[in-house]
């Protein structure tokens, strides 16, 4: 570990220490400095996680790193998949990861429930099909392992186990709660979703290797799609999302869509309980940056216009010197040699 | 051939033998259904990315992720920009199988597919018509601590067929390409426990080699073998079904030889049929439990080839002889018609897949479709074929049709015969149709269970049974052609009942009463060719 890194991870922890009260496994994310988790004593001292789930840490140290990965790739895909938006997925650096907006059950909320628990099945799905883990595929606790084992009928596939843990690790807080209020059940909902996104785009691959390699014997697989795909797919749930609220049909409690002429949502449309506050002005006390100070474009109608974007408050205009990589020549990996060219762009910011 | 069982058969006698052979169909489906496992498996494999830090760039080293001696591994290729590690330092390394596995025999084949992973960015995207060159280094070790034992090492060049669905706009940077898998290796045997991948896409500017192939982050693999499950329940099936045939063929070849005529060419060709059904069955298989012979696929190709081949004349040749018009032939040669375009759609499949499977026993990362000659090659030697197998269907319902039109054509001048010659026609009709209705039902089920495996999910749950469909679909249909093959034997030979009372009348034909020939039935020993002599009889009345 370098230095750099020690430092600012110390900084974190402390910042950590700080904000107590609050508790969201996304945390790990930002403590992509710790170094690897493979101690048990480590599990205690992340911040974010409740008892549960440190059990479930020690208990599984080696998925640890790939919870955190998944973490860090579904803030990334949610800061990529809003970047034009009025929220932008923007972090802090304390608990809670996302400001209040994600305490609320608001549709970001939902977005960043489902990403995160796509994140975790997707990275730990990797982290088994490279190897790195032990259990995955020919463990005989998850579910749709034939006794016999590997050498008899092969194991099932990884992603299985990606989901089994992200279900076991992600939902534990709401489920150890008694799904019982609206918002636990939210949770669920779209913890599930998210997962479904990934299930559901699975790639079918087929090989022939008959006689001949003819199609008499075919081999299909399934392929994980890239996360990008995952996010994308999310992005349009979030845009289509329905407003729900909670009922007691016979003995259980369900979520069903507030506007009755609505159809009823699918296991894979994500649901939120609240509407989402405009995101226009900085409000530090409930998390949001506010729109001031952002990139927009002048020509577009939509979000990531001006009009939208700044909320009527207007925007200055900048012209300003962009040094771009041009010309480049590459290989496929690491190696760029670019000259540099010098543009002039005009930059509206938000006031 | 003449008298056969089954034209002596009563009904009843029949349907047994049809019902024991349908009980033994049901448990050739039930075998795979229920005890085996998928025939196959796919296993995939991310490759992880160690550095070559000495940046020798040697053949003979290792590099393995995990273990005792792992190697140093970077996450990402942006981890490698900020270190200076160029894209030659840079090692893929699979392992198969996954940790706490081990490979086994009964695996009987490993065939690998490779899959890359590419980003699009604005200024570096995938070139047309670009190609990947990989050096490959695969080795073995049958324990965790030993050395790694190479097996084969080549360099090879694959196309990449690539298509980015979304505008290539700077918003889409990121995203991957859609591209197809490449093939990558086949082994016809597992001999060994653990196998070790190694891959460099090395680059080399001048030449050309490895440029232009776009932002790659991942390369996968997916590892296909046959379950060791579905190759016990294989073997065991084969194991048991070798000797039955080979008892029907002895008892049958005993029955033609024990007649005074020499065997007629439609006897000759059910034995071959009985021949090439066993050589499918022998189950050399279990040699490859302690053997390291990897020619066992190709074996297996050219026995089913040959099989494929005799059941496709056979048929051919089974019509010509019941066409029941003027011309001889009971002789192989006047099949040439027919039999040619399988002999050179076999020989066809054959040289092509000696082009691939042959050459794979050499180089296991050879592949003839890898090249655009070798393409052209293989598609050329499978157009030759489908044709041949286009003009020999042609040729087949043409003499089924032409057969057919026999058929009514006698049937109608039936009762005008002597009951002698009438119950001649009638058997040869019976003995045709039967076959005609066996076949076609056997054909369908193939194809029916072939596209349903096709189409499929592969299994079916049941309650708390999974059947496994594509197992059953193995099992099922090649037990059936076993029981064709059976029950072609059993019911075609010779049959006894006329047996002492032929030779006592020799080639009297009909001119020795009709009270005789109604008791023996009227099929001679001669068989066709007397039934030909009578049509030319009665063509010159």
């Amino acid at each position: 570990m370098s230095p750099r890194y020690f430092l600012r991870s110390l900084l974190l922890l402390i910042l950590a220490a700080f904000s107590a009260n609050a508790s969201n496994w996304l945390y790990l994310a930002k403590l992509s400095s710790v170094g690897s988790i493979s101690e048990e004593e480590t599990c205690e001292k992340l911040k974010g996680l409740i008892q549960r789930q440190v059990q479930m840490c020690k208990r599984n140290l080696e998925v640890m790193d790939s919870v955190r990965r998944g973490a860090q790739l579904a803030i990334e895909e949610c800061q990529f998949q809003f970047r034009n938006r009025r929220w932008n997925c923007s972090t802090l650096d304390s608990l809670p990861v996302f400001g209040k907006v994600v305490t609320q059950g608001t549709r970001e909320a939902a977005f960043v429930y489902a990403i995160s628990s796509a994140g975790v099945a997707f990275a730990v799905t990797r982290a088994c099909s490279s190897g790195e883990l032990d259990k995955c595929g020919c463990d005989r606790t998850v579910h749709g392992v034939s006794p016999q084992g590997f050498q008899w009928s092969g194991c099932s596939d990884n992603i299985a186990y990606g989901v089994a843990f992200s279900q076991s690790f992600v939902d534990v807080r709401e489920r150890s709660k008694g799904a019982s209020s609206s918002r636990a059940l939210m949770n669920l909902h779209n913890n599930e979703a998210g997962r479904k996104a990934i299930l559901n785009n699975m790639r079918v691959e087929c090989k022939c290797h008959g006689v001949s390699g003819s199609c008499e014997v075919k081999t299909c697989w399934k392929a994980m799609p890239p996360f990008r795909k995952v996010g994308n797919v999310l992005k349009e749930k979030f845009d289509g999302a329905t407003e729900v609220e909670q009922r007691k049909i016979g003995s259980t409690k369900v979520l069903v869509p507030k506007n009755s002429q609505f159809k009823p949502h699918t296991d894979e449309d994500l649901v939120y309980l609240d509407s989402s506050p405009d995101f226009c002005d900085h409000d530090l006390k409930n998390g949001v940056l506010g729109t001031s100070g952002r990139h927009c474009n002048k020509t577009s109608k939509a979000i990531d216009g001006c009009e939208l974007m700044c909320c009527g408050r207007g925007f200055h205009t900048d012209e300003v010197e962009v040094v771009e990589r041009c010309s480049c020549k590459f290989h496929w990996c690491c190696f760029v040699k670019c000259k540099q060219c010098h543009r002039l762009v005009e930059m509206h910011t938000c006031r | 051939m003449a008298g056969a069982i089954i034209e002596n058969m009563s009904t009843k006698k029949l349907c047994i033998v049809g019902g024991i052979l349908l009980v033994f169909q049901v448990i050739a489906f039930l075998v795979g259904g229920l005890i085996a496992p998928s025939p196959t498996t796919a296993v995939s494999y991310l490759a992880n990315k160690c550095v070559d830090v000495e940046k020798n760039h040697q053949k003979t080293k290792w590099y393995l992720s995990w273990g005792s001696n792992p190697c140093e591994k970077i996450r990402d290729f942006d981890e490698a920009v900020s270190r200076q590690i160029e894209a030659n330092d840079i090692v893929f390394s699979i392992h198969a199988p996954h940790p706490h596995n081990e490979m086994s025999p009964w695996f009987q084949f490993m065939l690998y597919v490779l899959h890359v992973d590419i980003a699009f960015k604005m200024d570096n995207q995938i070139k047309n018509n670009a190609e990947i060159t990989f050096n490959v280094s695969l080795g073995y070790r049958d324990d965790m601590v030993s050395e790694w034992q190479p097996m084969a090492y080549a360099e090879e060049t694959r196309k990449l067929k690539c298509a980015f669905n979304y505008p290539k706009t700077k918003e889409n940077e990121d995203s991957f390409y859609d591209c197809d898998v490449l093939s990558f290796m086949e082994i016809g045997t597992v001999a060994h426990k653990f196998y070790l991948v190694n891959i460099r896409l090395p680059v080399h500017e001048k030449k050309g080699i490895n440029v232009g192939i776009g932002d790659i982050r991942d390369i996968r693999l997916v590892g296909i073998h046959q379950n060791g499950g579905f190759t016990k329940v294989w073997f065991a099936m084969k194991t048991v079904l070798t000797p039955s045939i080979f008892t029907i063929m002895v008892w049958y070849w005993r029955r033609i030889t024990m007649m005074t005529r020499p065997p007629v060419l439609l006897e000759k060709v059910i034995f071959a049929l009985g021949i090439s059904m066993t050589f499918i069955n022998i189950p050399v298989e279990w040699f490859s439990i302690g053997f390291e012979w990897t020619w066992m696929l190709l074996f297996g190709d050219i026995r089913q080839g040959i099989f494929y081949a005799m059941l496709l004349s056979f048929w051919i040749i089974f019509c010509g002889e019941h066409m029941m018009d003027q011309n001889e032939r009971n002789r192989f040669s006047s099949y040439w018609k027919q039999v040619g375009p399988i002999a050179v759609g076999a020989f066809c499949l054959f040289v092509f897949d000696m082009c691939e499977r042959g050459v794979q026993l050499k180089n296991p990362f050879y592949s003839i479709w890898t090249t655009d000659v070798g393409t052209e090659l293989a598609m050329a030697f499978i157009i030759v074929a489908g044709i041949c197998l286009c003009l020999y269907f042609l040729f087949l319902c043409f003499m089924v049709f032409q057969v057919f039109r026999n058929i009514s054509g006698k049937q109608s001048s039936l009762p005008a015969m002597s009951k002698a010659r009438r119950l001649h026609y009638e058997g040869l009709i019976f003995r045709f149709k039967f076959l005609m209705l066996i076949t076609l039902a056997c054909a369908a089920m193939t194809v029916i269970f072939f596209i349903v495996s096709q189409v499929t999910e592969g299994h079916w749950k049941w309650g708390g049974y999974t059947v496994e469909l594509n197992s059953a679909f193995f099992t099922g249909i090649y037990g059936m052609w076993n029981l064709y093959v059976f029950a072609l034997m059993f019911l075609y030979a010779p049959s006894h009942k006329n047996y002492g009372e032929d030779q006592s009348i020799g080639d009297l034909g009909i001119s020795s009463g009709e009270e005789l020939q109604l008791t023996t039935t009227i099929t001679h020993v001669d068989g066709p060719t007397e039934v030909y002599k009578l049509a030319r009889k009665e063509a010159q009345e």
